[in-house]
């Protein structure tokens, strides 16, 4: 029992003892902070898995007929890569992972308010994570990670499994929204008000109810999918009264969402790297925040931007591009205020920061292609095409996955108490940064000349470029397993990191590495914005023995 | 809210060269987009693609120009504000936390600029969905894996190449057999999706005569890759009239019976009145009163649909035929006049298309 001194607070200080033994501890455990590393373990477990199968895609179109596996093949592994990449790897990593790990010590609470759901959410993902990968031992499902009927209701048996894992996926999903949003509504610590939030728990909590309210539409038009693929019920087959366009609004109804359950916890973890590194307040503290919950709030109207092929009625589509445009303003609010929260500070090139700085750049491009595929007539072109995967890869890849090893860079240490390894992690950056725009950069004009997307083989006359994507995403891959060599080398050898080594401000960074149990022995209470660099931390009430590390760098300065 | 601690806030004379050397480059990358010879490597076939590249010079030129601020401004500020070994550790930067001046421009600017890029966009959505109604009526039909095309006078369909008179306004009529494909010839910079149970339409006047690829876009099965070997030709009139009478010759004898799911034909004789009548009270009545077209329930009214010719024009700017009202039967429409469910919606056989068409032929 390392925390189970009581004090005056009541609810909040009443602390159950330390559970014992390893399985308690670590397997079935109800700490936040071993949930959060569960998820991370198994996404990133994950994330290697689909990685290899996306090197397999790009080495498929190293010629253009293909070759190194056969097309049924090549459709399952896209469509795997990017099922397990959407709700394996980057949704639980950004939302279980570093939600769970970060933002319920960012608040001031001893765990989320409902640990066992907690459990019970994690427990759910790597089965279905499994239940996905195991799809290929009885024909994967081949029609992409959308899975339009009338040619998902063709595929092969793993189609049904698909329906299943991505099912539990959401419901996983949706016991975390839950959780999430009663702990950031209920268990804040005293004076730790709404405007005295770090932008992480923003991000979470503006995610949180997108994940609760969004899952359930694609819950919805799964189980149809499931019913009509293995009981014949029709709600899709055309031929049968049902309708496939249906499938569409429902997915998107949930997917477009998907697209910001999965960019706004990263542009949480931004908008915490860019202060702490350049030693500045964080550019429009309100305004980040608030353009956060509007872009939620309007992620929910303009799903039919996925739809401008479709037949839909014309006049249906203006409003949705125009809708569409319009998230655009508050995207731009925040890749502006940190921009400008870099002028003037004292910025420190940790790895971290090069991946939040890269983020900012890149995140922008697949912002403006966005804009560009909102525009109906440009959208009626280059619907479908590799300017579409060069879109959200930018946006997952240059936005999300930047954002997921900025996190790890900066909370690492808050996980195992030791630093990863500075030089791989520069030497990660830049071949990631590199082997990433080599990837996709040219896709924009491949998609634009004629090449369609989810092909096994293409038109010669794009060879070169296909090559050239290829070899870049071989630099992109080496990128990754040093990663991976750096993560694993520094748990057992990295240096010492101290309660505080990047003397960030938020409340992670007042506790030890890695945290007590219950996170802290006293709840402390909050009388200002943790970004204030030049004033005293707004904290009082911690009584943590910060032993082996420095004191908090603005502390110090005042 | 400036702090009182720490260095003046003014922004240097570092800031404006870098401002100067960003607008440059902003400049630069404007004229870049709108001298680039998109059409050298894409040719415009048809008349909206140049409109369609239009929008795209417009975004990409202001894009880039927005972007080069951005990453210009993240690379000045790492450069001119990176720690240096001197600094004491607890160095400290610029206190700034906003600046409402600044909040506010640049949010007012980017949606004055939303409001803009809406005004361009709708005019050339406009222009794309304007083109002239009349002129030729093809039906293109999505199956795995190719599509095949149908002529007001061919019989039968025309499954290796589509030809198209350059200059004559074209309304493409898609939908499919099977699955959702995706129509796309990218010289046209246009596509629509074809969906089974669904016609939609697309409009466009071919402007360059050429031999175009269409190629599949929604994945539509395990050969889907290979849905991309079919030709668009658009020539010359007289050429296309050659190819219209050498196809009308060659399909003389086909008949022009549509294929119904699951391989049955359906005949356009023969049909029993009777039985027709029998099913339209069924069938049809909830929708359609058999009186004038202006008398409407949820559809148009139906009487003298085949015949009259004030009834306005159901299918395509033409009157009407058999076979546009087998095929509206069998798949189901979509268009300014509403939605029909499908035959398989509304539980028709083939043979019960046959009876309907009779009996609404018969109807002066």
């Amino acid at each position: 029992m390392t925390a189970a001194a009581v004090h005056a607070g009541g609810l909040a200080d009443h602390i159950h003892p330390e559970p014992q033994g390893f399985v308690r501890r670590y397997v079935f455990s109800l700490d936040h902070k071993i949930i959060g590393i569960q998820y991370l373990i198994t996404g990133f477990v994950f994330f290697m898995l689909s990685g290899l199968l996306a090197e397999a895609i790009r080495t498929q179109l190293l010629n253009p007929n293909g070759g190194f596996v056969a097309p049924q093949t090549y459709n399952e592994v896209y469509t795997i890569h990017g099922s397990a990449m959407v709700w394996l790897v980057v949704i639980p990593l950004l939302t279980g992972g570093f939600g769970n790990l970060v933002f319920p010590v960012q608040i001031g609470a001893r765990d989320v308010a409902f640990p066992w759901l907690n459990m019970l959410s994690f427990w759910i993902f790597p089965v279905a994570g499994l239940m996905l990968f195991s799809s290929f031992l009885m024909g994967a499902p081949t029609a992409g990670w959308m899975e339009y009927p009338p040619i998902s209701l063709q595929g092969a048996a793993g189609t049904s499994m698909w329906c299943a894992a991505i099912f539990l996926v959401g419901v996983s999903s949706t016991i975390t929204g839950i959780n999430f949003v009663v702990t950031i509504l209920k268990m804040r610590a005293p004076g730790m008000t709404f405007t005295r939030m770090p932008l992480f728990v923003w991000g979470q909590f503006a995610t949180a109810p997108l994940l609760m309210i969004a899952t359930t539409a694609l819950a919805a038009a799964l189980a149809a999918l499931f019913i009509e693929r293995e009981f014949g019920v029709p709600f899709y087959d055309p031929t049968k009264g049902g309708s496939p366009v249906m499938w569409q609004h429902m997915f998107w109804f949930y997917s477009h969402p998907a697209v910001y359950i999965m960019i706004l916890p990263g542009f949480g973890i931004i908008s915490e790297v860019l202060p702490t590194f350049a030693r500045k307040p964080i550019f429009g503290y309100k305004l980040i925040a608030f353009s956060s919950m509007a872009i939620a709030l309007m992620g929910f109207m303009v799903w039919a931007h996925h739809m401008f092929t479709s037949g839909l009625a014309p006049f249906l589509q203006l409003p949705f591009m125009i809708l569409t445009f319009a998230i655009g303003v508050p995207t731009g609010i925040k890749i502006f205020s940190w921009t400008a929260t870099l002028w003037g500070g004292k910025i420190h090139y940790t790895t971290a920061m090069l991946f939040a700085t890269g983020f900012v750049a890149l995140f922008t491009i697949g912002g403006i292609t966005g804009i560009f595929l909102a525009a109906i007539p440009f959208d009626l072109h280059v619907h479908g095409t590799y300017f579409i995967v060069a879109h959200l890869h930018y946006v997952l890849v240059g936005g999300s996955l930047m954002a997921i090893f900025a996190g790890m860079y900066y909370w690492f240490p808050k996980m195992s108490g030791r630093l990863m390894d500075e030089r791989l992690g520069h030497l990660h950056f830049w071949l990631f940064f590199i082997g990433f725009n080599g990837t996709f950069i040219p896709m924009h004009w491949l998609g634009m000349l004629g090449m369609p997307r989810e092909v096994a083989t293409y038109d010669p006359q794009f060879t070169f470029w296909n090559r050239f994507e290829t070899f870049s995403s071989y630099l992109m891959a080496i990128s990754i397993l040093i990663f991976f060599v750096n993560v694993i080398w520094s748990i057992r050898n990295g240096k010492r990191a101290g309660a505080n080594p990047w003397g960030g401000r938020t409340l992670e960074w007042m506790v030890p590495s890695p945290p007590h149990y219950y996170n802290f022995k006293h709840i402390p209470t909050v009388y200002g914005l943790p970004y204030d660099f030049s004033q005293p931390l707004p904290y009082q009430g911690l009584d943590e023995e910060l032993t082996d590390s420095p004191p908090p760098v603005a502390a110090g300065a005042h | 809210m400036v702090e009182d601690r720490a260095e003046p806030t003014r922004l240097g004379r570092g800031f404006w060269t870098a401002t100067g050397v960003l607008a440059v480059l902003a400049v630069v990358s404007i004229v870049f987009w709108y001298e680039f010879p998109l059409e050298s490597y894409l040719p415009a076939a048809i008349v909206t693609a140049r409109q369609v590249d239009t929008l795209f010079r417009f975004m990409a030129a202001t894009g880039s120009a927005l972007w080069i601020f951005v990453a210009g401004y993240i690379l000045y500020f790492s450069i001119a504000f990176g720690a240096k070994a001197t600094d004491p550790p607890d160095a400290i930067g610029v206190q700034v936390h906003d600046s409402y001046k600044l909040e506010f421009w640049w949010t007012i600017i980017p949606s004055l600029f939303v409001v803009l890029l809406s005004i361009v966009s709708v005019r050339i959505w406009y222009e794309v969905m304007l083109e002239p109604q009349t002129g030729l009526v093809v039906q293109a039909i999505g199956h795995q894996f190719y599509f095949s095309f149908r002529y007001p006078e061919i019989n039968g369909e025309v499954t290796n190449e589509m030809h198209l008179p350059v200059g004559v306004p074209v309304t493409l009529n898609l939908t499919s057999s099977d699955v959702i494909h995706g129509f796309w010839v990218p010289a046209m910079r246009l596509k629509n999706d074809t969906v089974p149970g669904l016609v939609t339409s697309i409009r466009f006047t071919p402007r360059l005569t050429g031999r175009y690829p269409i190629i599949c876009t929604q994945f539509c099965g395990v050969l889907h890759s290979e849905m991309n070997k079919q030709i668009l030709v658009i020539e010359p009139k007289p050429a296309f009239d050659k190819w219209y009478r050498l196809w009308q010759q060659k399909n003389a004898h086909v008949s022009n019976a549509l294929p119904a799911s699951g391989g049955q034909a359906i005949a356009l004789q023969g049909g029993n009145i009777a039985t027709g009548k029998q099913l339209f009270g069924q069938k049809c009545s909830a929708c359609h009163k058999l009186a004038p077209f202006d008398q409407k329930l949820v559809g148009p009214g139906l009487l003298g649909v085949l015949h009259d010719p004030s009834h306005p024009n159901l299918v395509d700017g033409k009157a009407a035929t058999p076979q546009d009202v087998a095929g509206i039967l069998q798949s189901g429409f979509t268009g300014s006049m509403g939605t029909m469910p499908n035959a398989a919606a509304n539980n028709l056989t083939p043979q019960d298309i046959t009876d309907l068409v009779a009996f609404l032929n018969s109807l002066k």
